[in-house]
């Protein structure tokens, strides 16, 4: 494995640090307090190219390879304090953009996914309910079939971007005596018939990204928007969610590293006891905890890219890295916020908003227990 | 033995060995139903797909890691000589 960065990749990581910097910080405590979707953001990163870089050219995209998008979006997080917006980008790329290039039709990726990879459109996933979360498969949604269109029945809860979606991929359904081989995916634009999106539903952190319920009354989707067969809705999933768990944190990694910078230049500047609190060996081990974590985070990110573009099946790289990503994220931020103490724990501080943003990894794109259990699984137990 | 004689052997042994633990192995015939009688969740078709791809040195795509193509033994050796 070489993870040496070419000198036109080291060019795309250093040109997004510094349109995080520059477009993407200011009002951010503010839109945090209001809980609100920074659309101008988004439509700067579409502008950059974000959200089509793992996507073929001729489809609008910026056809680069799963190692160049992680390290990319690493940069990303570095740069963006908004964790929110960047979850946003991440959720419309690998459940929206990657199942439509791997079981979309010809005619499907040719009319969505060039206004995809362009910012025009705002995808969203709708998957979990109020009684399938972990258990995904055990939808209460349905979809049957009358004639050319689909009806579908039932809600969906935790849709992330849904208040501002235009495409949602939603499951439901289709035949409940094949069990989880009875599911399908279906593409559901916003204005169809039988949709309604419910409030947004308020969170703990990522604040910024927006989320609701959606709720469907005997919704109208044409056939010609069932993604994939009728049942590969177990696989479609599957695959989306292997591409997100190993992608989704790639710029938890960057929001790692820009905490371990800012807690060193604070252990160096805050003085107590007549010395910068940095000479402390609890404070040090503290922060070599931090980097020990960033580095794992780090490799087991770039292996699972890596070993995509290969070729590979990535099921368990992909559990491992969002496993090892999402508990290094928490823990780093709340060293971080021990780190500045007080002043850490005041909501001027910011770090106090990147632990609560960082908790929600844990649980979204599979609990770290299903990522166990994937693991553990696929080590023969 | 031929090729698809090999890889249904290969494929039976490690099938019996991780999802039907303790079963009688001519139980386990060309045609037994795999994916649609649960045999293969969700969790053991990864591990299949897994074991497939490092063993037979293939890819399997997105959308074959499903009933289609993996429902049977003759399912699976036909995708698996389809990539060779």
């Amino acid at each position: 494995m070489d993870f040496t960065w070419s000198k036109d990749q080291q060019a795309l990581r250093e040109a997004v640090v510094e349109l995080a910097r520059a477009e993407l910080n200011e009002g951010l405590h503010e839109r945090d307090e209001r809980e609100e979707f920074n659309r101008a953001g988004w439509d700067k990163l579409a502008a950059f190219g974000i959200h089509g870089m793992p996507f073929p050219v001729e489809y609008g995209g910026g056809g680069l390879d799963a190692l160049t998008t992680v390290g990319v979006l690493e940069r990303l997080g570095y740069g963006c304090r908004d964790n929110g917006l960047v979850f946003s980008v991440n959720a419309h790329m690998w459940t929206v953009g990657t199942p439509l290039m791997a079981f979309g039709t010809d005619e499907q990726k040719q009319r969505l996914l060039p206004r995809l990879c362009s910012g025009e459109l705002v995808g969203a996933n709708a998957m979990s309910e109020h009684e399938a979360g972990s258990d995904a498969y055990s939808l209460g949604t349905t979809a049957t079939l009358r004639g050319d269109r689909y009806l579908l029945s039932g809600s969906k809860t935790w849709v992330t971007n849904g208040p501002i979606a235009d495409v949602i991929v939603v499951f439901a359904t289709v035949d409940a005596s094949k069990g989880p081989n009875g599911i399908s995916a279906f593409m559901v634009e916003r204005g169809s018939k039988g949709l309604s999106v419910g409030g947004k539903l308020r969170k703990m952190g990522i604040r910024t990204s927006p989320m609701s319920e959606l709720f469907f009354d005997d919704c109208e989707v044409p056939v010609e928007n069932r993604l994939g067969r009728e049942g590969a809705g177990k696989s479609l999933f599957t695959h989306s969610m292997t591409w997100e768990r190993a992608c989704i944190l790639s710029s938890a990694v960057g929001s790692m590293e820009r905490l371990l910078e800012t807690s060193i230049a604070y252990a160096r500047r805050r003085k107590q006891f007549g010395q910068s609190i940095g000479k402390f060996q609890m404070l040090q081990s503290r922060v070599v905890d931090m980097k020990l974590r960033l580095e794992a985070a780090r490799s087991a990110l770039y292996q699972a890219a890596f070993l995509r573009d290969a070729g590979r099946s990535i099921f368990l790289e992909a559990a491992i890295a969002k496993l090892q990503i999402s508990e290094s994220w928490v823990r780093t931020a709340e060293d971080a916020l021990q780190i500045h103490g007080g002043y850490g724990y005041m909501r001027e501080s910011e770090i106090e908003r990147e632990l609560r943003d960082a908790i929600g990894s844990r649980l979204y794109s599979g609990t770290s227990e299903i990522q166990r259990t994937i693991i553990a699984s696929l080590l023969g137990l | 033995m031929s090729d698809a004689a090999q890889i249904q052997a290969i494929v039976k042994d490690f099938v019996l060995a991780e999802f039907l633990e303790g079963e009688d192995p001519s139980e386990l015939k060309d045609d037994t139903e795999l994916v649609t009688t649960g045999i293969l969740d969700s969790l053991a078709t990864l591990k299949l797909v897994t074991y497939i791809e490092e063993q037979f040195e293939v890819e399997i795509d997105a959308d074959e890691a499903d009933e289609t193509h993996l429902n049977t033994l003759a399912d699976i050796v036909r995708l698996i000589q389809s990539k060779r």
